[in-house]
């Protein structure tokens, strides 16, 4: 059996294990409903109150939809992923088959991840075809699939940093907190340093607030969009330009690093044993 | 001409931190034996178990099966191999089923021998009822079950066990003694790592005995026997026990000690002979009313807590 198949055998395994928990499908319900509610509620102002752009309000849909649930519901598939196997003893059984480690942690990261593109390209979705019986034709809808790409690939921060604590740590509950924790440090942190750098100009807030693991989470996918479309005025939030090579560079350091920490933890260290 | 060991552990040294939990541990098990692995709790029973698996890294030392190194390439040296851990934790959100299934495609079997074995193997550990039905609802027995069919799944060259028949019923324990036995009798090498002392003088061919994360014994369940049964052993239930009749006993030549549980004596001889005749006669003389009167037989739990106490090999 070839490399590719065992790990497409521990990818088959992780949906499955994934889908299992009725708090994830919970969660991805959630994010739906989040996203029907926003685009049900500027329906009902639009036009009054708010000034927008009907034929591409899509895209505020989909963007904002992704807001908090999904680096949720990343964090949550990532952080249980390593984690419950030597919680609950199943890892010396997977690893005591015929397979290496580097294809067991291949197969559990892109079956994760995989499950999280599948909500991610419902949530999507969802918001394309909202949009389209909330307002009416929609322009620009070529751009979607790219638009989920984006949002694939920054939702890989999260993901990766929730996956390697999840190895590290190999506690699902601490991989979690510590993951959302960053997430909330990172968003308080990066609006102070944006506040101190509109008060004192000075480019060092700017840098610090770049390299933080939210801004490229949070901007890629609209700086993205803005270099196809151009960019959009939202009541919720203005779809701007900006340097979407930085961020899609920034991800790539995070995920990478994340992914390299926790192979060289699973390679080097005993597979410990079921916690009591 | 011998044949190769299928399982060689050389020299197998493993630290937690800075407790040595294996201590130069070597042994080798050949080709259709059975081979019992006895210790206390904290041993380094599956310690061993694990590091032959490749789960844990040996400090020194190291472990070749069928003469692949699992931990250097687990692909080939676990293709071999069939594993029942002790007490598992299955995946609940599988059925019995599902997870042969999914077990099988790990050993990168077809869709059409994965179901063959799935219907032959689940009717062989007495779930074909269950097969269907969430592991989360299975007892410990069946789990226990379970964990064997699977560890079977791959038709494995070895197979490894620990505590095999922990959680079954008496009919399913020898149900499964039978299996083992048989499967060794194909030429498999069975490991099991067990506590029931009984269970291991049943089936095993070979035993090793660690204590402390040494090895104090390795070698044919016949010679342990021999090796660590320094005396035969008399039985006598009396109506009464006095102290005259115990002291005149311990005096005798060939009485090495007598211990005394209530009615009964336990009278240890210093040679391998049926003394039932000249102990009754001492017991008559002293006016002793004897009930029974028994000849023990040597037994595994002898020869294990005599090798765990460190005791002189005769």
């Amino acid at each position: 059996m070839s490399f590719v198949r065992r790990v497409a055998v521990i990818l088959g395994y992780e949906w499955r294990r994934a889908l299992a928990k009725k708090w994830v499908l919970a969660l991805i319900v959630l994010a739906i409903v989040f996203q029907t509610l926003i685009l049900v509620a500027l329906a009902q102002f639009i036009g009054t109150v708010l000034e927008v752009e009907f034929d591409t309000i899509w895209v505020i849909g989909v963007l904002q939809g992704q807001g908090l649930f999904v680096p949720l519901i990343a964090i949550i598939i990532a952080g249980g992923s390593m984690s419950e196997e030597y919680e609950r003893g199943t890892a010396d059984i997977l690893l005591s088959k015929p397979i290496t480690k580097v294809e067991y942690i291949t197969g559990k990261f892109l079956g994760g991840f995989s499950v999280l593109c599948l909500v991610e390209g419902i949530t999507t979705a969802t918001g394309v075809v909202l949009s389209l019986g909330l307002f009416g034709p929609q322009s620009e809808l070529q751009v979607a699939p790219v638009l989920f790409l984006a949002i694939a690939y920054s939702s890989l921060v999260f993901f990766s940093l929730s996956f390697m604590f999840s190895e590290v740590f190999r506690r699902g509950t601490l991989a979690m907190f510590t993951a959302f924790g960053i997430f909330i440090a990172s968003s308080v942190v990066s609006g102070i340093l944006s506040m101190l750098y509109v008060l004192t100009g000075e480019q060092l807030y700017e840098y610090i607030s770049k390299g933080l693991p939210t801004w490229s989470t949070t901007n890629f996918a609209q700086f993205v969009v803005s270099q196809l479309i151009g960019t959009l005025q939202s009541p919720l939030q203005p779809i701007s330009s900006g340097d979407f090579q930085l961020a899609a560079a920034i991800i790539a350091v995070y995920a990478g690093a994340s992914i390299v920490i926790a192979l060289v933890r699973l390679v080097k260290s005993d597979v410990s044993k079921k916690a009591d | 001409m011998s044949p190769q060991s299928i399982i060689a552990v050389s020299n197998l040294t493993k630290f937690y931190g800075d407790f040595k939990a294996l201590d130069s541990v070597s042994f080798g098990v050949k080709k259709g034996w059975v081979y019992g692995y006895l210790g206390p709790n904290g041993a380094g029973k599956t310690t061993t178990i694990r590091t032959m698996l490749g789960l844990l890294r040996p400090d020194q030392g190291e472990v070749q099966i069928d003469d692949v190194n699992p931990t250097r390439d687990p692909v080939h040296a676990l293709q071999k191999v069939g594993y029942a851990p002790e007490l598992p934790t299955l995946q609940t959100f599988f059925s019995g089923e599902q997870l042969m299934d999914f077990t099988g495609k790990m050993f990168g079997l077809d869709k059409l021998t994965r179901k063959e074995k799935i219907n032959q193997l689940i009717d062989l550990v007495g779930l074909k009822e269950w097969g269907n039905k969430k592991i989360g609802k299975y007892s410990k027995g069946m789990v226990q079950r379970l964990s064997v069919a699977l560890a079977l799944i791959n038709d494995p060259l070895v197979l490894i066990m620990d505590e095999p028949t922990i959680g079954m019923d008496p009919e399913a324990t020898a149900h499964f003694r039978n299996l083992f036995t048989n499967l060794s009798k194909q030429g498999k090498t069975v490991f099991i790592s067990s506590h029931l002392l009984d269970e291991v003088q049943r089936i095993c061919t070979h035993v090793g005995m660690i204590n402390k994360g040494k090895m104090v014994f390795d070698g044919p369940i016949t010679q342990v026997l021999e090796a660590f049964t320094r005396k035969w052993v008399v039985e006598a239930e009396l109506e009464e026990v006095t102290k005259s009749m115990i002291s005149g006993l311990e005096k005798l030549d060939y009485v090495e000690d007598v211990e005394v549980e209530g009615n009964k004596l336990r009278i240890g001889l210093k040679e391998k002979k049926d003394l039932r005749g000249e102990i009754s006669s001492e017991i008559f003389k002293r006016k002793g009313v004897l009930l029974s009167l028994n000849l023990q037989k040597i037994t595994l739990e002898d020869a294990y807590l005599r090798a765990l106490r460190g005791g002189e090999r005769k």
